[in-house]
């Protein structure tokens, strides 16, 4: 009965931890090879090149940056949009769900392009500012379907009970419908983070060259496998962080 | 009482009116609790009860009408503003909290620093029976726990009025004896102005002090319990409270002619509609009326007989022990001091004729 699932685990983790450890020794090979199993020198030069010719540091620091705000500012209008289509399921609520999943089905080289032209027109091709929004036009249909799940009516129910408790509103929100919906909440963000951090398409057309992490990455792939690895690695360490403060978040909630 | 000599924490409602689309729910309500009283609102579902209670509350707008509390016009002031606790039909309670965190939440929000509110909810938990629960987890908690919790929470806000929207009716019978009388005994402790919503008219009568009946959107009596069981102001509320015995006919000189039997009748002479609660219908051998047995049921309690002869119906309950099997013919004597004489005025009704559950 429990030799299967087991078996089943283990497959999972050696599919999910094999690539990974190929990376990691990637990353951090100076001399590899073939036919050797493993690198006959280990060292720093891809991180080194990364920095250096990728300019690696100011390429996390803008994916950051990009990320942190676009996805701050999807929570911001996700949370009334999602709080207002829980609260009334009208007879148009599975048209409009459809409408705002619509930028999911649009490739994003298509938006970036559209995006670009008025961008270039606006004075934002090229800039930050014009990067978090372009980001933005991704990250909001994922933020808001998964932020839609978060207000249920028992939500509603908490927020009356402490209304009728002489709770005024921002201490409401602070006591009841944040702790209420913290996991939700949780996963939208990460869930936008990631799409944001690792946007390809929009980033080339709209940021006009301003390094961004995927961007910088992939001149590497062909010609240095251990630079690209280096990058990849940066690259990966915020998605783990993301995927275990998640399932932290909605552990403690359940 | 206050400076302007009204009570603190009396509520007055007046002309509430609510429409939910375009049917309306609350048909200008009047309803007046003295300050430190007890009043059951009993009804059937879907009468407006709850809707009445969240429009007190604030937490349901209102089309029309005034509430007052304590002197003051709150209908215009938000929930949170008009110190009235709600004890709702599910807990509701906090899940990230514990306990004593659940029960101190309006200190919580408040800033009131830990140590004393974990003092103060440890105090609240004892009244309502749960000492030493302050730790325990909500999901650790039976639904009887969790109750007994929202109600020391509504406590802890020290509201000018207790609303509670049939707070016991997911909590087993046995259960729910103890937590009436534990709601009845924390209220006097505290004269705390109180509304207690339940659509089992047992249960009013055991929790109100006064007990108002609501019959679509409108408080129809609203009385000490006693007259509403035994002096009722309308056929309709009469039904409501488990008496479906009425007697329509004319009083000549003090009696009146029911089937081929006459019986002495209370009032003056005239058209008269009268009541009599079937647990005072007495089987006598020497009693006037002379009715055959219907039909008998079995409640655990008591025996319920349906009685019939021509056009007269009577309903009667009698100790199973003494019931008659169904077919026999049986004399009924029916006491002249038990029969209520129904005002005539109301009887065409401010209520239309309508259906509801009387079981």
């Amino acid at each position: 009965m429990r030799e299967p699932r087991r078996i089943a685990t283990a497959a999972a983790v050696v599919l999910f931890a094999a690539p990974l450890t190929v990376l990691v020794i990637q990353a951090f090979a100076e001399v590899w090879r073939y036919p050797a199993l493993l690198p006959q020198q280990f060292g720093l030069r891809g991180f080194r090149v990364a920095f250096a010719e990728g300019d690696a540091a100011a390429a996390v620091s803008n994916s950051l940056e990009v990320a942190l705000l676009s996805t701050g500012l999807a929570v911001l209008i996700a949370w009334p949009a999602a709080r207002s289509l829980a609260a009334t399921r009208g007879r148009w609520h599975g048209a409009v769900l459809l409408l705002l999943a619509l930028p999911l089905l649009v490739p994003p080289f298509a938006t970036g392009t559209g995006l670009t032209e008025w961008f270039i027109r606006l004075g934002l091709a090229g800039t930050r500012a014009g990067l978090v929004l372009a980001h933005l036009t991704v990250v909001l249909p994922y933020v808001l379907l998964v932020l839609t799940s978060a207000f249920s009516p028992r939500v509603v129910e908490l927020e009356e009970m402490a209304r009728s408790l002489g709770t005024p509103p921002l201490r409401r929100l602070v006591f009841v419908t944040v702790p209420s919906v913290r996991a939700v909440l949780t996963a939208a963000f990460l869930l936008g983070f990631l799409v944001s951090w690792s946007q390809y398409g929009t980033s080339l057309v709209v940021g006009a060259g301003l390094p961004m992490l995927p961007l910088t990455l992939l001149p590497f792939i062909g010609s240095d496998p251990t630079v690209a690895a280096a990058l990849s690695l940066m690259f990966l360490v915020p998605a783990i962080l993301a995927l275990v403060l998640a399932s932290r978040a909605t552990r403690e909630t359940l | 009482m206050d400076a302007d000599g009204a009570a603190i924490g009396a509520l007055l409602c007046s002309g509430l009116t609510v429409a939910r689309g375009r049917a309306p729910v609350l048909r200008g309500v009047e309803l007046e609790i003295p300050s430190g009283t007890r009043t059951a609102l009993v009804g059937p579902s879907g009468a407006g009860k709850t809707t009445l209670l969240r429009a007190i509350a604030g937490l349901q707008p209102v089309q029309s009408g005034t509430i007052e509390l304590g002197g003051q016009r709150v209908d215009g002031l938000p929930a949170h503003r008009r110190g009235c606790a709600v004890v709702f039909q599910e807990p509701r309670l906090l899940p990230h909290l514990d306990a004593a965190e659940n029960v101190a939440f309006s200190l919580r929000t408040a800033g009131v620093r830990r140590v004393e509110r974990r003092s103060r909810a440890a105090a609240l938990l004892g009244d309502v029976g749960l000492d030493g629960f302050g730790r325990r987890r909500v999901g650790e908690l039976s639904g009887g726990e969790q109750q007994r919790i929202a109600l020391a929470r509504a406590l802890c806000a020290e509201p000018q009025l207790l609303l509670l929207d049939e707070p016991f009716s997911a909590v087993d019978a046995n259960r729910r004896e103890e937590l009436r009388a534990l709601l009845v005994a924390l209220q006097q402790e505290r004269r705390l102005t109180t509304l207690f919503v339940t659509h089992d008219r047992g249960e009013a009568a055991q929790l109100g002090e006064r007990v108002a009946l609501m019959l679509e959107g409108r408080i129809i009596q609203h009385d000490e319990p006693s007259v509403l069981f035994e002096r009722p102001s309308s056929p309709i509320v009469a039904r409501f409270f488990g008496s479906s015995n009425i007697l329509r006919g004319v009083i000549r000189a003090g009696a009146i002619t029911l089937g081929q039997c006459t019986i002495p009748a209370p009032g003056p002479d005239g058209e008269a509609c009268l009541t009599i609660r079937p647990e005072r219908v007495i089987l006598a051998r020497d009693g006037p009326l002379e009715l055959q047995v219907l039909e008998t049921t079995y409640t655990g309690t008591h025996t319920r007989l349906r009685l019939g002869s021509g056009d007269l119906a009577l309903v009667a309950t009698v100790a199973p022990s003494l019931a008659p099997a169904a077919g026999a013919h049986v004399r009924v004597e029916l006491p002249i001091e038990d029969l209520w004489r129904i005002p005539l005025a109301h009887e065409a009704g401010e209520v239309p004729a309508q259906e509801w559950d009387l079981t």
